[in-house]
Formats: structure tokens, sequence, C-alpha cells
């Protein structure tokens, strides 16, 4: 599974890399840049999920 | 090598930190130090300074070398159970707890959750001005200002609206405590227990049978099943008080201050735009914010501009002095509503925009960056454009002002007017 930012929809509110630092982390050009190329485990899972819960833009996505 | 010696700058006397003058007008000192002593060893209050825009942003951004709390040699953090607030989000540093207790709450103040509270903001701006607005003429700070955001609380959390005059009064003495001390202290200790008095037997109601109010949602709000303890919420009500209702107090003051004698040829503009509102309040936050300064500690050596600055340091970031930063915006020292330099819009935590535009640090960045921005921006923008829509030609009362000051800017002290007299037509 990979995590997708939509570029368009971000607007760099930044809740995803400071909340979740494990997954995140700001490009930059202020747009979060994803660290874990594949997530497989549960614990980086849950982090994808609550940053997806969290995102003010909706920006985020995880592709199956 | 007369160069080298012109470089080291003027001298900064650290006593002048202390001084009324510089309370008052401290951009000068700011100027000093970003030109000449862009990190400063202040060996006389035992600190370091820094002043430069980016490199502001760069100590906030980098919030696991300059943390919000000391952390102790044996464990996370220095803080005491005494503090006002009780426990609350400020005081844990960059912890798991605080990131636990901020996502809890933060929500409540942001996007559909904030929308609910819009209405309500509306009603008691008209029914604040319903108090004067038939006299000509208004003192802004105790009739308008003082009065909004703390009523506006009161309402948002949910209080009978019989209660609403005994808890400004309790704010008012909370308020007082913190400003002034002592005897003041005790009396603002004494109403925040009545308050905690108060509101105890509400928390025990609503967490049963939650509202949609602001108190029931932070008594039941969860964060991976986790919710806030009693002594929590209680602590982040108190917290409220201060962080939510008298810093947007300060905010609405300073803007009309701005409007009416920093720039009355702009105050036209806003009277026949009421969008402009929400530049005013963008302009206030950069020029001359309600908060100047935020502490941190450092958790390792950090070397800076030719110098290191070492672990377990105190260190004050200027963020005032940072947003009249040369480097970062054309001609500083000029408040302008329409500046194109400045990000006008909502602010983000990241302090990054879309439009590549520089922003005010006055909500600071990162990890501490303050949860009621997007509260703070619609409320005031709300007071002020349904007090210009109810008079006309809005005037100053005196043509002189003794202008704004702090408190104590590097103790966190609110940058505010005393006193602000208007006159109108109807």
């Amino acid at each position: 599974m990979k995590v997708k930012i939509d570029k368009d929809k971000c607007y760099m509110s930044g809740e995803c890399y400071y909340n979740h630092p494990e997954l995140f982390e700001m490009g930059e050009d202020g747009y979060p840049v994803v660290l874990v190329d594949d997530i497989n485990d549960d614990a980086m899972r849950k982090h994808a999920d609550e940053a997806i819960e969290v995102c003010p833009a909706v920006a985020i996505s995880i592709e199956t | 090598m007369s160069e080298a010696v012109q470089d080291l700058g003027p001298d900064i006397d650290p006593r002048i930190f202390d001084s009324e003058e510089f309370q008052k007008d401290p951009f000068p000192v700011y100027k000093a130090l970003r030109d000449h002593h862009p990190i400063f060893h202040d060996r006389f209050h035992n600190r370091w300074i820094i002043s430069r825009y980016w490199d502001v942003d760069g100590a906030f951004q980098d919030s696991d070398s300059f943390d919000r709390a000391m952390y102790k040699p044996d464990g996370p953090y220095d803080f005491g159970s005494r503090h006002i607030f009780g426990p609350n989000i400020l005081e844990y540093g960059n912890s798991d707890e605080h990131r636990r207790l901020r996502n809890i709450t933060a929500g409540q103040f942001i996007g559909q959750k904030l929308q609910d509270f819009i209405p309500m903001i509306h009603q008691i701006s008209d029914e604040v001005i319903d108090q004067f607005i038939d006299d000509g003429e208004v003192e802004l700070v105790k009739q308008f200002a003082s009065q909004v955001p703390i009523r506006v609380i009161s309402n948002m959390l949910g209080f009978p609206r019989e209660d609403e005059d005994t808890f400004v009064e309790w704010y008012q003495l909370l308020i007082a405590g913190l400003g002034f001390g002592g005897e003041h202290l005790e009396r603002g200790l004494q109403a925040r227990n009545d308050m905690w008095d108060y509101i105890d037997p509400m928390i025990t109601e609503r967490t049963k049978n939650p509202g949609e109010d602001l108190l029931s949602r932070l008594c039941v709000a969860e964060l991976a099943g986790s919710r806030m303890s009693r002594e929590e919420v209680k602590g982040f009500v108190a917290l409220l008080l201060a962080a939510g209702g008298d810093t947007t107090e300060k905010a609405i003051a300073n803007m009309w201050y701005h409007l009416l004698y920093t720039r009355p040829d702009q105050l036209q503009d806003v009277v026949d735009n009421a969008d402009l509102w929400e530049n005013v309040f963008t302009e206030m936050m950069r020029y001359d914010p309600v908060v100047h300064a935020q502490f941190r500690y450092t958790t390792r050596e950090i070397p800076i501009h030719n110098d290191v600055i070492p672990e377990r340091a105190g260190v004050i970031l200027y963020l005032g002095a940072g947003n009249r930063d040369e480097r970062a915006f054309n001609d500083p020292d000029t408040f302008d509503i329409h500046r194109d330099d400045l990000h006008m819009g909502r602010e983000n935590r990241s302090g990054r925009y879309k439009d590549k535009k520089n922003g005010h640090l006055g909500f600071g960045i990162g990890q501490h960056f303050c949860m009621g921005y997007s509260m703070a921006r619609q409320e005031s923008a709300i007071a002020c454009s349904k007090l210009a829509a109810r008079i006309k030609k809005p005037k100053v009362k005196f043509g002189e002002h003794p202008g704004i000051s702090s408190p104590s800017i590097d103790s966190g002290g609110f940058r505010s007017p005393d006193e602000l007299w208007m006159e109108f037509g109807q």
C-alpha cells in the first residue's frame, strides 16, 4: 500500500508531518513528503489512517 | 579591519529588556539585534536571543532541538503542579501527551465545528454593540473588545446565559491575577477555583448526556480511545480564558488602534469593504502582534551564525522582531492592510503557503502553533465588521494616544492599548 498526497487539494496545513513524523516530513516547498514507500505493517497503517483523518484538506489517500 | 569592527555593531545593554521604553517601543532594539547580533547571548538574564525571520521560523520548526518545556535530568519535563491553569496542553513540551491533548482539542476550533458557533458570535457582537450604540462614542477596550470574546466562550461552553456575567467576572479576576501577581493573583486563583467548582457537576452531567456545546465535546472527545480526564478538562477551560479570551480581546483592540492612529487613511477602506477586516487582522499580527516572544530550551548544542548555543540553554524567539525583518518583508515598519508580500489568508501551522508569500509569525509555527488561529481570525473579523456596519464616520476622540505597550514582552505579556476612545455617527 502506498500513501498518496493530492497536491492540488493540499494547502500545507502541516497536520500530517507534525502529527506523524514517522511517515511524513515537510519538503523544501512546504508540501509533505511521504517517507515510507510501502506500508505493510499495522503500526504504519495506523499512522496513515490517523493522518487521513486529521488532514483538513482531505488530500491524503491510500492506494492499494 | 574597520569593517570587521563595524560588523560587531552597537552594543546592547541587556537591562534595556526590562525598561519601560522597551515594553512600549521594542522595534529599534529588535533592529539592532537582527542587524548586528542575530544570535545574542544575554548574560544578564542568562539566555540567548533569536530575532531574524528565518531563524525564528527555523527554531519553531525544529521543536526537537528547541523544546517548549524544560526537561529534567531524570525525567522528561520540569513543571510544577501549582501552575495556575492546572494540567494543560501548554506545559507538555514535545511529548506524546502534548500531541494527545492537542489532537483531542484542536479539532473543536476549526472547520465545521467552528462554523456551528459562528451565528452565535454574530449575535453576541450585536448584543455588546447595543449597549453603547446610542452614545455616539465608545471606549473600545472596556466596552467592546473585552466583552465579545469572553461572552462567546461562555456560550460556546454552553453555560446558562444568566451565569454569563459571573463568568465574565471570573475571567477578569483571573486575567488581572496573571498580569499583576500578588493579591491580584490570590483573587485570580480563587476565581479559578470558583469556576472549577461551578463546572465540576457539569462535567459529570455532560459526560453522561453530551450536547453540542464545547464543554460536552471536550468531555467526550476521543483520540484512539483516550479521553481527557476531569482535571484536564478543567485545566483546558481555565486556559481557554487566557489563551482564547484575553488574546482575542487584545487582537480586536489592536486592530482598531492601528486603523485609528497608525493608518487612519486606511480606515475608510475597511468601512467600505468588510472583507478587508481579515487583512487588518493579518497585518496587525505581523506589524505588532499580541505576543512578541516565545521561550524555548535547547536539547542539544545549536551552531548558529558563527556561534554555538549550549544544550539546556534558555532561548527567546522574538517573533515580533522576525515580523519586522527586511529580509522577509519590504518596508517592514509600514502598517499596510493592502500589503502584497504577506500571506493574507488563513494561517498554516507549517508557515508555508501556496501563494509563496511569507506569513506572519504571530501564532508561532509548528508543534506549538496556536490552535485557536482560525477562531481568533474569524471572531475578530466578525466582531469588527459588525461594529463598522453600525456606525458612520468613526474617528478618534483624542488626537494623542500614549500608544500600546506590554506588561513584559519577555514574559509573553500581551501588547495592547489601555484605553481606546472612538467617536462615531449613526
